[in-house]
C-alpha cells in the first residue's frame, strides 16, 4: 500500500498516512544525536560531533547555531536543509527586531520555524525539511525555554529531549536522571547533557560539542578543553559511586 | 510504470507492440554467438575457492579434511564486526581460504583477476580447536548465523518510533534444541537472501542452525548495533570461544575509526 501513495507529498494514504513526513523523520534520525536541557538559570544544547576529514575545515561543521543573541539551535538531519531553514530564522530574527523593536522570543521563532517546515507538506512538488531542530534560549521576562521541531511542522515544548541517532536512548537516561536538584544547579545541568550524550557517543569527550545561554548572557560555546575537565570529572564521579556500591554489596 | 499527477502509480501501456507469434520465433533461434557468450558468462560466474596468500585454488577435498562441529556465518559488516572484535580476537584464528564470485551485478569488470581484496567470503578456522569449521553438512554440527536488517522492514502493530532499535530477533531450524538468546521472529516477518537460504539448507538437511537477525537504523558500521549482538556471547556455541571482552571493546572501537565513511549529507 504505501508504495502507491508516497510517490508526491501531496497525497494521503487510505489509513491516514503522509508518507513522505514519515520518511522525512527517518532522515532525521541519520543525524548524529543532539541533546537540549532546560534548567533554571541555565539552557544546555550538547552535539555529537561528526568526525571532519583530515583536509576539511573543522568550523565549516557546525550543529549548533546562534539565530540571534539570545536563540540558538542544534539539528540533526540532512546538512543543506537545515541551512536553509538557519538562514531563514536569522533572517526573522532580524526583520522582527527592526519592525517591532524587540528580541524574538523563542516561542516565537519556534513557531516560524515550525510553520515553514508545515508549509513544505503541503506545497505541490516540494518535500518536507529532513530536519528535526531543538531551540534553547531565554525570554525578555528572564525564563527559560527549549522548544524541539520536527519534518511534520509540529513542535512543542520539553524540559529536556534529544533528537537524531539514538535518540530514544539518550531520551531514557534523560527521563531517569533529569531532576529538580539537578537542573537547579547550572554545572550539574551541564554535566547531565554530558553525560546523556556519552551513553550513545563513540568515543568519549574529544566527539561532543557544547553551548549554553545563562541568563541575560550571549551564547557561550565550550572549548575542547573544557568539555574535556568535565568529562573526566564525571568519570571520577562514576568511579567513586561505583566504589561506594562495592563496599556496600561487601 | 509512471507516476501520475495525483500521485497514483499506474502501469503504462507497452506502445512496443503485442507480443507476436513472429516475434517469438524469430527471438528463439540462437547464433554461435550467442551461444559463445553465455559460455563466457558462465565461466565468469563459477564459485571458486582458493587460498588468498598463494593464489592457488582450494580444493573442496581439502575443505572436507576440517570436520566441523560449529559453523558462524556473519552476512553484512555489523555482524562481520562482531565477529571479528570479539570472537576472532581470543584465540588464534588460521585463514584457511576464501570464496570469490562474480556476476553481472557486480561493479568490477574483470573477473579473472580479482583481487585479494574482493574476496566475498573468507573461512577461517581456530588453530587451537580445528574442529570449529568445516563445508559439507556432517553430524553434530550446529550453525549460527548473524546478520543485521533495517528497522524499517520489521512489521508490527506498533509504531516504529517506539521500537527499541537496535534489538536482536531469533530464527532457528527444528533441529535446534539449544535455548535461544533472544526472542524468536515473530509472523509476518520474513528473513531474506543469503541468512534465508543458509537456513532453509540447513532445514532440509536437518542441521541444527539458529539465525540471530539484528533490526537497526543504522546499516552502515555502528557501535550501538555491533553492542546489540553481545547476547549471544552467552549461547553454548560462543561460550567457550570468547575470553577476553573489554579487550574486543578496543578492537571494535579501532575498527570503527578505521572504517568511518566522510558524508557530508547528514549532520
Amino acid at each position: 500500500m504505501a508504495s502507491r501513495y508516497d510517490r508526491a507529498i501531496t497525497v494521503f494514504s487510505p489509513d491516514g498516512h503522509l508518507f513522505q513526513v514519515e520518511y522525512a523523520q527517518e532522515a532525521v534520525k541519520k543525524g548524529s544525536t543532539a541533546v537540549g536541557i532546560r534548567g533554571t538559570n541555565i539552557v544546555v544544547l550538547g552535539v555529537e560531533k561528526k568526525s571532519v576529514a583530515k583536509l576539511q575545515d573543522e568550523r565549516t561543521v557546525r550543529k549548533i547555531c546562534a539565530l540571534d543573541d539570545h536563540v540558538c539551535m542544534a539539528f540533526a538531519g540532512l546538512t543543506a536543509d537545515a541551512r536553509v531553514v538557519i538562514n531563514r530564522a536569522r533572517v526573522e530574527c532580524q526583520s522582527h527586531k527592526l519592525t517591532v523593536e524587540d528580541p524574538v522570543t523563542v516561542e516565537y521563532i519556534t513557531r516560524f520555524i515550525a510553520t515553514l517546515k508545515q508549509k513544505y507538506t503541503q506545497s505541490n512538488g516540494r518535500r518536507p525539511f529532513g530536519i528535526s531542530a531543538l531551540i534553547v534560549g531565554f525570554d525578555d521576562d528572564g525564563i527559560p525555554r527549549l522548544y524541539q521541531t520536527d519534518p511534520s511542522g509540529t513542535y512543542h515544548a520539553w524540559k529536556a529531549n534529544a533528537i537524531g541517532r539514538s535518540a530514544k536512548t539518550v531520551r531514557e537516561f534523560l527521563e531517569k536522571n533529569y531532576t529538580e536538584d539537578v537542573i537547579a544547579n547550572d554545572n550539574e545541568a551541564i554535566k547531565l547533557a554530558i553525560r546523556a550524550l556519552l551513553e550513545v557517543v563513540q568515543s568519549g569527550g574529544k566527539n561532543i560539542e557544547l553551548a549554553i545561554i545563562r541568563r541575560n548572557q550571549p551564547l557561550k560555546m565550550f572549548s575542547a578543553k573544557e568539555i574535556e575537565l568535565q568529562v573526566t570529572e564525571i568519570e571520577k564521579e562514576k568511579e567513586e559511586a561505583e566504589r561506594k556500591k562495592s563496599k556496600k554489596s561487601m | 510504470m509512471a507516476a501520475t499527477f495525483f500521485g497514483e502509480v499506474v502501469k503504462a501501456p507497452c506502445r512496443a507492440g503485442t507480443e507476436d507469434e513472429d516475434e517469438e520465433e524469430e527471438g528463439r533461434r540462437e547464433t554461435p554467438e550467442d551461444r559463445e557468450v553465455r559460455r563466457q558468462l558462465a565461466r565468469k560466474r563459477e564459485v571458486r575457492l582458493l587460498r588468498r596468500q598463494t593464489k592457488t585454488s582450494l580444493e573442496v577435498s581439502l575443505l572436507e579434511k576440517y570436520p566441523c562441529s560449529k559453523f558462524i556465518i556473519a552476512i553484512g559488516n555489523n555482524a562481520v564486526a562482531f565477529l571479528s572484535s570479539f570472537v576472532m580476537n581470543s584465540g588464534v584464528w588460521e585463514e584457511v581460504g576464501c570464496a570469490k564470485l562474480w556476476n553481472e551485478w557486480c561493479r568490477t569488470t574483470d573477473a579473472i583477476h580479482l583481487s585479494p581484496a574482493e574476496a566475498f567470503c573468507v573461512f577461517y578456522h581456530l588453530k587451537s580447536n580445528p574442529s570449529v569449521f568445516g563445508s559439507c553438512p556432517r553430524k553434530n554440527m550446529q550453525i549460527t548465523i548473524l546478520t543485521s536488517r533495517h528497522v524499517t522492514d520489521y512489521k508490527t502493530s506498533e509504531s516504529t518510533g517506539s521500537l527499541p532499535s537496535p534489538f536482536l530477533k531469533a530464527l532457528k531450524t527444528q533441529n535446534f534444541k539449544d535455548p535461544v538468546c533472544c526472542s524468536l521472529l515473530e509472523q509476518p516477518n520474513i528473513v531474506h537472501d543469503l541468512p534465508a537460504a543458509v537456513l532453509s539448507y540447513c532445514q532440509v538437511w536437518k542441521i541444527p542452525a539458529v539465525l540471530y537477525l539484528c533490526y537497526t537504523d543504522v546499516m552502515k558500521l555502528d557501535l550501538i548495533t555491533v553492542e546489540a549482538f553481545k547476547p549471544i556471547l552467552s549461547s553454548r556455541t560462543l561460550k567457550g570461544l570468547v575470553k577476553n571482552i573489554p579487550q574486543s571493546t578496543e578492537i571494535l572501537k579501532k575498527l570503527m575509526t578505521t572504517n568511518e565513511i566522510q558524508s557530508n549529507i547528514y549532520t
